[in-house]
């Protein structure tokens, strides 16, 4: 039989620049790309963000170090499609995540965007199901913990401007 | 401008059913059936309903009171094991407005009566146009349909 872990967790995270600022690093491939996707440890495979109300974001991702952590070639891949884009305020998107194409977690995030003095106040939700034992929420919630840490040296990296 | 608000919420329903996991699951996984007991009240006009019930697939369905205004659920299929689970996510639209997202999971697990079935539902509910209390009675009474669709 199968089984199925439900799980949500909520991450706030302040950043010195704008909404707009801070959206357009979401929106942008180019720019979510150098945030999301790319990383130490990580072989990117393919990657493709169409950025709209039913888009999708596709990624690819071999684990350099599968064959140690797992015993085999591990390729990871993210399916996403966006439900809501609102610009500058809120993103809602859905999406899978798999191990060598075999599914082990839906999710359903947010991430709302406010203005908080010269600055951003982003909350980002998720709510997640968990397949047969895989992954884990704890696990989930330190990988985006980590991404929103890269998302903000991102920003700092493309300095204040408007 | 509208003032954005999410509210995140998640209720989990059980029911049991006096009938096998392959009975109940059909009635998810059928268009013909599904319509039987999926949608508004009775006294609702229904305009469309549609479902390609697949990995990938979408299912749509729409209606409303006479006066209006119509409410839209559009899903996305996420993941389908035959006979134990279904995920899915979907929107729920009141006019053309936007009032929720939503991710449900359906399972089935063989029960000494029949089946158990747990549908989970983790939602962001938008801009203060529904919450999460109201989706949980509507859900219920989706189910006591469904029960009285599979009993009849």
């Amino acid at each position: 039989m199968t089984s199925t872990t439900h799980a949500s967790f909520i991450i706030e995270r302040r950043y010195q620049h704008a909404p707009k600022r801070v959206f357009a690093a979401w929106s942008d491939p180019q720019a979510k790309r150098a945030w999301f996707v790319e990383g130490e440890g990580w072989d990117i495979r393919s990657y493709e963000m169409d950025f709209h109300e039913g888009g999708e974001e596709k990624s690819s991702f071999r684990f350099v170090k599968g064959e140690e952590t797992f015993g085999e070639e591990t390729l990871f891949s993210n399916d996403t499609v966006f439900n809501e884009i609102i610009a500058n305020e809120r993103i809602i998107f859905t999406y899978s995540m798999a191990r060598n194409g075999a599914r082990f977690s839906i999710s359903l995030a947010s991430v709302e965007f406010s203005a908080e003095g010269q600055g951003t106040r982003l909350v980002f939700t998720e709510h997640a199901a968990f397949f047969d034992g895989a992954d884990g929420v704890h696990m989930r919630e330190a990988g985006w913990q980590e991404l929103l840490l890269k998302l903000g040296d991102h920003l700092d990296k493309q300095g204040f401007g408007q | 401008m509208t003032k954005r608000a999410t509210t995140h919420a998640t209720f989990v329903i059980e029911r049991t059913l006096k009938h096998p996991p392959a009975k109940v699951f059909a009635a998810y996984a059928d268009l013909t059936q599904k319509a039987k007991w999926f949608g508004g009240p009775p006294e609702w006009t229904r305009s469309t309903h549609t479902l390609d019930f697949r990995v990938g697939g979408r299912e749509s369905e729409s209606g409303g009171p006479h006066d209006g205004p119509e409410h839209t659920m559009n899903a996305l299929y996420w993941d389908i094991v035959q006979n134990e689970r279904i995920v899915m996510s979907y929107e729920m639209l009141l006019g053309p407005t936007r009032i929720s997202v939503s991710l449900g999971t359906t399972e089935f697990k063989p029960a000494p009566e029949g089946t158990t079935l747990t549908y989970t539902e983790q939602g962001v509910f938008l801009d203060g146009f529904d919450d999460a209390g109201g989706r949980e009675r509507g859900t219920h009474e989706l189910l006591d349909q469904l029960v009285a669709c599979l009993n009849s």
